[in-house]
């Protein structure tokens, strides 16, 4: 059988009680017992351009964070830095840190492949392979050795029920994956990145291109799997970030503006600027 | 004016109206396309479903001029056209005789069974070594190369496209097959194991006119062609695509191999038969390289051969004096065969690409 995805360390919502808490200065993060990723003084540009200053975060293991902040705020920019995928953007530039579990991403001895395996990835838009929709789902276990070619079956069969795909296309599993619609698409992809186990999945505006069913779907999805896998969520629905998450984070012009609670960056913001974006005043 | 012209004319003549004056007192001018009377919707529709019949027609009309030219020859030389391998013009001094009607000379037997061979066994060498090079030459072109090397490429590529195909033959038999017959061809040829698909390899490696001689040139010559189609395929590739495999943890190549080349599997069949029809039917540069020998299959792939274009540009002059005309007749045969040969090739691709297509591919791409 198909192992769990991996046990939660802890619970999310013991971790968020206790270990974020806002006071008043910005940007306030404590530290948090036992933080997947955590980012030190980073600084992230392109070429002489900074779009990004002293970034100090932590993500607790099992939480859900949405990243929000106005367009061209550097969350993307941000967010594909957490498993390097800007490394062979042309002029990328950074300085800092970025930690998994305490060693930097960086470090000579991370395996970079294996980086990627451990923290995912999902697009704005659904990217599936030209392959069968099968053949998606088995890519990247296929790619890492994950299983053995008797358990793939029953992989692709798990994951797809995972995703809430299989009544669909359970009959159409060596089909062209572009015959779906969208929102089925990106569920594919879903199932695609949950299929490598991964600890960390970076969400970068999933649900932008979808319809409101199919945005349903994936948030609860993510709220289920939450304990197991920890989801950094780029979204500008605010609506979506007040929902799903446990923590948020406001990036403004270069700068982690504030970084707490959900309901607390919703309920109760410490800076004037979080309070104009959150409260719809501004843009 | 003619009819025709005027209403071209008319059709696109446009008058200038003025609007009512509007509020702010300015008068707006606008142009508006007059009332069309000219070539409509419906005429566009019949001149453009014209002109995609041309092609047809013509296809047509060459085939049935060849039929009508060979149809003698095919008379004489019965079904065993297709299997001997006779290469006889007969007696030009002798009477001629007359088969089922037809004169043709005394002797006279033709096969076209060793020009079959020659010109798939040419074609079939030059897309092996084509295909492979031009997608890696492609994928290192979009992949590696800076702009600077990438545009060079692309420039040395529309350079070899252009090159008269006389001049591939000068190249092949003076400088490429001479060099190849003296210092490549017998370490290949004494090196490999007597064994089922090495034997063809070993043997007389004759003096550099031959079949492997002319499969590289030919692959010379189509390479840009596959090239620079894989090349721009290849660039269309959505990176949001191929990102995905990156954030997966896929290496480059992974990535490359299961998801670039798919994506653009169905294009690069279909510029590989482009390729394979220019060398089915090369003629100057094989004439050249060849050997030009007509009544014999070759025995290994140093073999001096002949294919069925260059034989007819090689034998029209023979044949010319041949006063019965037989002989161009049989040329006229010959051709229809090549005809033949590249038609169930494109059928054979048609059925290679739909069963590439089906694997995935998004609906609608338009490749
Ligand atoms: N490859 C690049 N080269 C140069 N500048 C870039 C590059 N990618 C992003 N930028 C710049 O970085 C800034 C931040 O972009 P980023 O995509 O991270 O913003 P974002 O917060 O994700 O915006 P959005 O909400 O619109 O997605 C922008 O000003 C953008 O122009
Ligand atoms: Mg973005």
């Amino acid at each position: 059988m198909w192992p769990r995805m991996i046990e939660p360390v802890e619970h999310a919502a013991s971790i968020q009680s206790d270990a974020l808490m806002t006071s008043g200065e910005a940007p306030n993060v404590t530290a948090v017992a036992n933080p997947v990723i955590r980012t030190d003084s980073l600084d992230l540009g392109f070429g002489s351009t900074m779009i990004l200053e002293d970034i100090n975060l932590e993500f607790p293991r099992g939480s859900i964070t949405a990243l929000i902040g106005p367009s061209g705020s550097g969350k993307t920019t941000f967010l594909r830095s957490l498993n390097r995928m800007n490394d062979k953007v042309r002029g990328y530039k950074r300085a800092g840190e970025v930690k998994l579990d305490g060693t930097s991403i960086w470090d000579s001895q991370v395996d970079l492949l294996q980086l990627r395996r451990r923290v995912g990835m999902l697009f704005q838009r659904p990217n599936p392979f030209p392959m069968s929709i099968r053949e998606n789902v088995l890519v990247g276990v296929k790619a890492h050795k994950l299983a053995r070619k008797s358990d793939f079956d029953q992989i692709t069969e798990t994951l797809l029920k995972e995703v809430g795909l299989w009544k669909a296309v359970s009959d159409r599993l060596n089909d062209s994956p572009f015959r779906l619609s969208g929102g089925q698409q990106q569920l594919l992809c879903l199932a695609r990145a949950l299929a490598v186990r991964p600890e960390v999945l970076l969400l970068d505006e999933p649900t932008s291109a979808l319809d409101p069913f199919s945005i349903e779907l994936v948030e609860s999805l993510i709220a289920r799997l939450a304990p197991a896998v920890t989801f950094v969520v780029v979204t500008h629905n605010l609506a979506q970030a007040k929902r799903l998450s446990h923590n948020t984070a406001f990036f403004f012009q270069g700068r982690l503006m504030e970084y707490g609670l959900t309901t607390q960056i919703f309920a109760n913001p410490q800076q004037p600027d979080t309070q104009r974006y959150v409260s719809g005043a501004m843009g | 004016m003619s009819g025709l012209l005027r209403q071209f004319v008319n059709g696109i003549k446009m008058n200038s109206i003025v609007l009512p004056e509007s509020g702010d007192g300015l008068s707006r001018t606008v142009l508006r396309p007059k009332k069309r009377r000219g070539i409509s919707i419906h005429g566009l529709k019949v001149v453009s479903s014209m002109a995609s019949v041309i092609p047809f027609l013509a296809l047509i009309v060459v085939l049935l001029v060849l039929l009508s030219e060979a149809l003698p020859a095919i008379k004489v030389n019965g079904w065993s056209f297709l299997t001997s391998t006779n290469w006889r013009p007969g007696g030009t001094y002798a009477l001629p005789v007359k088969t089922a009607g037809v004169l043709h000379p005394q002797g006279s037997s033709f096969g076209v069974w060793p020009l079959i061979v020659g010109t798939i066994e040419s074609s079939a060498i030059a897309i092996v070594i084509a295909v492979p090079v031009s997608i890696g030459a492609a994928l290192i072109v979009v992949k590696k190369l800076p702009p600077f090397w990438s545009k060079g490429i692309g420039f040395f590529l529309e350079t070899l496209a252009g090159i008269p195909s006389v001049v591939y033959g000068l190249w092949g038999t003076l400088t490429l097959g001479p060099i190849l017959s003296r210092d490549f061809y017998p370490l290949i040829a004494n090196h490999l194991p007597n064994a089922f698909p090495f034997r063809f390899f070993r043997g007389d490696v004759g003096h550099g006119e031959g079949l492997l001689t002319s499969g590289m040139v030919l692959a010379v010559m189509i390479i840009p062609i596959i090239a620079a189609t894989a090349r721009d395929l290849i660039r269309q590739v959505p990176s949001l695509t191929e990102e995905g495999g990156t954030a997966l943890g896929m290496t480059d190549w992974e990535s490359t191999r299961k998801i670039v080349l798919p994506w653009v599997s169905t294009g690069i069949v279909g510029a590989s038969v482009l390729g394979l029809a220019r060398a089915l039917g090369e003629t100057m540069a094989v004439a050249m390289i060849s050997g030009s020998i007509l009544g014999a299959t070759p025995t290994n792939v140093y073999s001096t051969f002949s294919t069925i274009a260059a034989s007819i540009v090689t034998q029209l002059d023979s044949a010319l004096s041949d006063g019965t005309g037989f002989y161009v007749k049989t040329l006229a045969e010959a051709g229809l065969v090549l005809m033949l040969i590249t038609l169930l090739t494109n059928i054979g691709a048609r059925v290679l690409v739909k069963r590439v297509a089906t694997t995935a591919l998004p609906v609608g791409r338009g490749v």
